[in-house]
């Protein structure tokens, strides 16, 4: 950022503050005259997707129910991000809030002061019991915002993981079967290779590469690993086996032609068009890309399958309710989110193309929701959910993006980017836990 | 009575002394502040001395950041600067002549046309031209049979910074066209006249004529622009988010994604800082030696 607009922007952040604290009391006269029945709302969900859907029909049965208004403000997701430290801590605060979950989001707030413990209404309304235990992780904070254990912060409704998308006419033009070992994915992928196509459509520049990359560490990892990396239980160790592995095979990939070596100029978007194009016969992102693919994909079918023989998967419970410390309708806004959570509105999440949390598969019409969701039930039943790899600090997305970059244009050796990235890890954890 | 008429002359200062106090003295004096502070931006800020300083000279991001700030100026000051004065002397004193002032007017905003793009809309435009695989470069060195010159032109280290300085240069270029252009209106024709009546060429008219009289304006524009430089953001934030590693990063950037990505708004403000740190001496120097110059000039006469 521009010097100066990085004052003008702290400037407007403080002027704007103060004009808040100092308008807060009597400005929001519309709240203020029915403050016991108005339920102030932000999230950031499109109209036509799955959570969109369901949250504007919870909005409605809450309505109902209670008797009480709902004060919906459309933000964006970058909005919300970049402004909720400065909004939670003033009384124009919502009540409730979709917010992005991981220690350097909620998990900052909520060391910070600014979101109410839920634990309370947890108990009450018996949330604990319906979401598996990964999915609890990304909703529990410390002291120090670290996720996994403490006070309730938020509850996540919906989930999303990541998973091999596949175009099954270029599987069968090229005689390829669906891989059920890493082994066997390596065949696949030379057999497109040999052929001149490069079978994995890549991103380096942002994060389908760095996903990727935290599955091979993946496949060679047990859940022990994944605490010490996520929730700081150990030391990890750049030099071991897990990444060792997953940098290594990142390199030998690309140097084999399964990874093209322009994914350093790629970003995400271009990854996922190209697939829906068909100049890729395999993808591999998240869930948030399903629907879209189910939309926009013509002329070829498209598969999907969880990454062969390994236990985990990069995945988490979606983004959260919170509730700010400045609510002014808590309990109501507690009683919005036991509505999401019913069985009616998980439905209507599986059903346009989103991951509810405790789905039935039974409860989803349409094929390929099905197999989305059996694919995210079945990773959840294996306790495979292993959050994403840039959750530990607040700057690893960017060196992990970085660092795979180097790795692709060759101006870094696997072991100096393990050497770097570790490093950049560790200051970045003791950010964090000072 | 004059002593009178002094104090009301304060007056009208008021408002443009408070607003200059609220927009930029207290950001700044903040900012500054907030460079010996460890500050997430939530809960008051930690006192830390100088904590964040020393951490700053030791930061080889930061220094590789302040190279590629050498690259910026070289694409926003010292390449359009010259361009800027040879193409404006030619629209001036040839192009205007042999084929009139509409000419010379249109390939002028022609030039200038990329200063009034919105900036990141430009640079997401060239993204998709500069992409490696189906960006338009590629595919039209491809089709004229080039393809040993295709490139990964944002993914590779290699490239990425000349490809953002050439589009600095493209974006930087029209700025001091229109300036140098303006100025030269300014230049009497009978000089140029009698200059070639005594048989100077055109480059020799270029030296002795053009860039002595238009010289307070050239310092403008290299100033203004230099701050510029040292302070871009917009392009490197749109094309390459400062990658393939920390290959195109800049300070700007750097602070920005400390501010808002890490949220250590201490030691953003620390970078910040060293910008403003450097603009402002770089400003200062430029300034003193203007007026050097110009004492110079008047002494000389």
């Amino acid at each position: 950022m521009r010097n100066s607009r990085l004052q003008i922007g702290t400037t407007v952040l403080v002027v704007g503050a103060l004009a808040l604290a100092a308008c807060g009391g009597g400005g929001d006269d519309a709240a203020a005259g029915g403050e016991g029945d108005t339920l102030r709302l932000w999230h950031f969900e499109s109209d036509t997707s799955a959570m969109g859907i369901a949250w504007e029909e919870a909005i409605a049965t809450f309505e109902e129910e209670t008797g009480a208004t709902v004060e919906f403000e459309e933000r964006s997701f970058e909005q919300i991000r970049t402004t909720a430290s400065q909004v939670l801590n003033s009384d124009e605060a919502p009540d409730i809030l979709e917010y992005n979950k991981g220690n350097a989001t909620a998990g900052l707030l909520a060391s910070q002061g600014l979101l109410s413990p839920l634990d309370d209404a947890v108990e009450e309304y018996g949330w604990d019991s319906q979401l598996a235990p990964a999915l609890q992780t990304t909703a529990r904070y410390d002291e120090s915002g670290i996720m996994g254990s403490g006070s309730w912060y938020g509850v996540p409704n919906y989930g999303e993981f990541v998973e091999f998308y596949y175009n099954e006419d270029m599987f069968a033009e090229y005689g390829v079967e669906v891989p059920t070992s890493t082994e066997e994915l390596e065949v696949a992928m030379q057999t497109f290779a040999d052929a001149g196509v490069t079978p994995l459509a890549e991103a380096a520049s942002e994060y389908p590469l760095g996903q990727l990359w935290y599955q091979l560490a993946l496949s060679k990892a047990d859940r022990e690993w994944v605490d010490s990396y996520q929730l700081y239980a150990d030391d990890v160790d750049f030099t071991g086996e897990q990444i060792s592995y997953a940098t290594e095979t990142v390199k030998a990939w690309s140097d084999a032609g399964y990874i093209s070596s322009d994914a350093t100029g790629l970003a995400a978007e271009d990854a996922g068009v190209a697939f829906i194009d068909g100049e890729y016969p395999m993808f591999y992102s998240g869930s948030w890309w399903h629907n879209r693919f189910t939309t926009e994909i013509e002329g070829f079918e498209f598969g999907t399958f969880l990454y062969p023989g390994a236990e985990m998967s990069p995945g988490s419970a979606g983004n959260m309710w919170v509730i700010p410390v400045e609510a002014r309708n808590p309990e109501l806004a507690a009683q919005f989110i036991d509505i999401t959570m019913r069985p009616e509105i998980q439905a209507l999440i599986g059903n346009n193309g989103g991951v509810p949390v405790a789905a039935d598969p039974a409860d989803i019409e349409d094929e390929k929701s099905q197999e989305l969701i059996e694919n995210f039930n079945t990773l959840n039943e294996r306790d495979g959910l292993a959050f994403y790899p840039d959750w530990p600090t607040a700057t690893f997305y960017d060196d992990l993006n970085a660092g795979l970059q180097e790795l692709l244009n060759g101006t870094l050796t696997p072991a100096e980017v393990n050497e770097q990235l570790g490093q950049q890890y560790a200051d970045g954890v003791a950010d964090i836990t000072g | 009575m004059p002593g009178q008429r002094r104090h009301t002359y304060w007056v009208y200062l008021v408002p443009g002394l408070a607003l200059l106090t609220l927009v930029v003295l207290v950001p700044l004096v903040w900012n500054v502040y907030l460079t010996f502070t460890s500050y997430r931006g939530i809960r008051p800020p930690e006192f830390v001395g100088l904590d964040n300083w020393v951490e700053l000279a030791g930061d080889t991001v930061f220094w590789t950041s302040f190279r590629n700030s050498v690259a910026m100026v070289v694409a926003m000051v010292v390449v359009p600067t010259g361009l800027g004065l040879v193409l404006a002397a030619m629209l001036f004193d040839l192009v205007g002549k042999k084929f009139g002032g509409r000419v010379a007017s249109f390939l002028r905003a022609t030039y200038y046309l990329p200063q009034i793009l919105p900036g990141v809309i430009a640079a997401i435009v060239i993204g998709w031209i500069l992409r490696p695989q189906n960006g338009a470069l590629n595919t039209v060195l491809g089709a004229v049979g080039l393809d040993a010159l295709q490139a990964n032109w944002l993914g590779d280290p290699r490239t990425a910074l000349p490809s953002i300085m050439v589009v600095l240069v493209w974006v930087q270029i029209g700025y001091p066209v229109v300036i140098f252009m303006a100025a030269l209106q300014r230049v009497d024709p009978e000089l140029y006249e009698a200059a070639e009546l005594d048989g100077a060429g055109w480059f020799q008219r270029f030296r002795a004529i053009t860039v002595s009289i238009i010289r307070p304006e050239i310092f403008v524009v290299v100033l203004t622009c230099a701050i510029a430089a040292l302070k871009v953001f917009g392009p490197v934030y749109a094309l390459t988010g400062g990658g393939p590693g920390t290959s195109t990063i800049v300070p700007a950037y750097y602070a920005y994604s400390e501010f808002f990505q890490s949220q250590q708004v201490g030691y953003g403000a620390t970078i910040a800082t060293a910008l403003t740190v450097v603009i402002a001496v770089l400003a200062v120097a430029f300034v003193l030696v203007q007026a050097r110059l110009e004492r110079a000039e008047e002494q000389g006469r």
